[in-house]
């Protein structure tokens, strides 16, 4: 019987969004297919999270324990997952699409002789092949490409799919893995600006997004605030990253990450092609900006014509004060 | 240090293109180099600049693309290479890795750079396919770059922050945009370029894709949304009551 295979990143000690919803789906064709749905993490502690894929509907887990996956080095992630696929046998393989698989899927494609489908908002089994919708063109268009053969790898984009629990019983299967640091060519030196710990933009349920508008230390603060408030993770556009106002990992888009909160917000963002693609999927979009005309009103689900710097104040207090009556 | 910069002719995504009948209809005279690819021409000379070396590049595309080499060579690039492939030859990331690969066989650089992706279409997946095909070590999406002693110190973009990775040469890094202003070639600098030796050759093999595009399709449009008209307070708070924030 044929496996379809989830790569599961974990983040704070459990699976990221973004990989139950490529779990979900990995559920949805194998299923389709009569295959098995499996998974593999590798982690410094892997197994840990086995229930929890489990739930999500991973009827085998493939482990790899080593604590040389706290950190992302490619090296001895290309290592091990060429072993499990060794071991599974998978006929497709789907990944969350992060920098951090970025970084590996087209050497693990070459080591393995798979066919690649990268950063995909679709993704579906057609006449004995993959197929899938990819944003190209800086994400103007869809294309829709086919890949053939007996491996398929493809990364799927940050909500695409809603992760949908689907309980099973997981057998574990522990990947021996030894790698020896000594044979490792590069080393990772620091991870500076390292946002572990807080609100990952990626998995979070309600972003609040800062751009051109947001002119000084003062508009920032207010964004900062508008997160606090409504527990959000600050995301940002291109401009805002490259004027040195918020870090890089904030920044949203077709080079940036992909969002897909329940709320998303923008604040004085005009909404350039590039960055509505990293957010176009959120559930809804809130749009605040002074040009009646910015772009990303046509994506917004509610739209204010408004100066953020007198927007946000209001906006601020009235939600602490729902959250007040609420609490 | 020896560089060698792999780079792209790409559609010029800003101009005006549409569909039709599945397939994408544009201005075939507005082609552009690839901007990913133009920020690692740009890396590789000011590292040069700084440390002494050379900077070569090398292009895979119809005798047109020409230019986009002479572009790169106006930038200051000393030489370039040209393989040459038929007019509206498809070319899956693995074959494009497959076709440099085979060109560096004949080289000997101390650091390869690629763009992280193409503009076109944003794959992201022929720089480590070539460094794979190399044995090379490798990084991706650099947003800065240094040398030290005989090692390359990367500053990558990861999920969770900057990671600064070392790197011995030789090896491959992919650049991100994020790293650097590319330059505008100066009139001396595009004269220059004329007289830069381009060696050209034509590809003896078109490696079969494993992957290809049966057709283009608009984006997904999302239902259209409205305006909360009024003054901020009363914009405030219809928000506050459609987001059902309590």
């Amino acid at each position: 019987m044929s496996t379809i295979l989830a790569s599961v990143a974990v983040q704070n000690g459990s699976p990221s969004r973004a990989s139950l919803e490529v779990l979900s789906r990995a559920r949805q064709i194998a299923d389709g297919q009569g295959a098995t749905c499996a998974a593999v993490v590798l982690s410094p502690d892997a197994s840990a999270v086995a229930d929890e894929l489990a739930r999500y509907g991973a009827q085998k887990v493939y482990t790899v324990s080593d604590p040389i996956f706290a950190r992302h080095i490619n090296t001895p992630v290309l290592t091990a997952l060429e072993a499990v696929i060794a071991e599974a046998q998978p006929s497709i393989v789907v990944f969350p699409s992060s920098e951090g698989v970025k970084d590996v899927l087209g050497a693990l494609a070459v080591r393995t002789g798979a066919a690649v489908l990268p950063d995909v908002a679709s993704v579906e089994m057609k006449d004995g092949g993959v197929e899938a919708l990819r944003p190209v063109m800086a994400a103007k268009f869809m294309a829709r490409t086919r890949a053939e053969g007996d491996l398929v790898l493809v990364s799927v984009r940050a909500g695409s799919y809603e992760a949908v629990e689907a309980p099973t019983e997981a057998a574990v299967e522990e990947i021996v893995f030894s790698f020896d640091e000594a044979t490792l060519r590069q080393t990772l030196r620091e991870v500076v600006g390292s946002t572990a710990g807080t609100v990952d933009l990626s998995d979070a349920q309600v972003v609040v997004a800062a751009g051109r508008g947001v002119k000084d230390e003062a508009g920032k603060q207010l964004v900062e605030e508008l997160a606090d408030v409504l527990g959000a993770a600050i995301g940002s556009s291109r401009a805002v990253v490259e004027s040195g106002m918020f870090p890089a990992t904030a920044q949203i888009g077709q080079t940036g990450k992909v969002v897909s909160p329940d709320l998303y917000i923008g604040v004085g963002i005009s909404g350039a092609i590039q960055h509505v693609a990293g957010m176009s999927n959120s559930r809804i979009i809130v749009a605040i900006n002074t040009n009646p005309d910015a772009p990303i009103f046509d994506v917004a689900t509610y739209g204010i014509v408004g100066d953020l710097y007198k927007v946000l104040p209001i906006l601020i207090e009235e939600i602490k004060k729902v959250k007040a009556v609420a609490a | 240090m020896k560089f060698c910069v792999c780079i792209k002719q790409v559609p010029d995504v800003t101009a005006p293109i549409q569909i039709r009948a599945g397939e994408l209809s544009m201005d075939a005279g507005r082609v552009v180099l690839n901007a990913y690819d133009a920020s690692a021409v740009e890396e590789a000379l000011v590292l040069t600049a700084d440390n002494d070396g050379e900077v070569d590049v090398v292009l895979i595309g119809p005798e047109r693309a020409t230019e986009t080499i002479r572009k790169a060579l106006a930038m200051g690039a000393d030489r370039g290479a040209h393989l040459v492939v038929p007019e509206d030859t498809e070319l899956d990331s693995a074959a494009v890795s497959q076709l440099l690969a085979g060109h560096f066989k004949d080289y000997s650089y101390d650091v390869i750079l690629t763009g992280k992706q193409a503009q076109d279409t944003d794959a992201g997946l022929a720089g480590g396919m070539l460094a794979e095909r190399l044995g090379l070590p490798y990084a991706t999406n650099a947003v800065g770059l240094a040398i030290e002693g005989d090692q390359l110190v990367v500053t990558r973009q990861g999920d969770t922050g900057q990671e600064i990775i070392v790197l011995p040469t030789p090896c491959l890094v992919t650049c991100s945009n994020d790293m650097n202003n590319p330059r505008i070639p100066s009139l001396k600098g595009v004269m220059g370029a004329k007289k830069k030796p381009v060696d050209s050759a034509p590809v003896a093999e078109i490696p079969e894709a494993s992957v290809r595009v049966l057709g283009y399709e608009p984006l997904h449009t999302r239902e259209p949304g409205r305006f909360i008209e009024g003054e901020p307070a009363e914009q405030v708070a219809e928000l506050v009551n459609v987001l059902e924030l309590s």
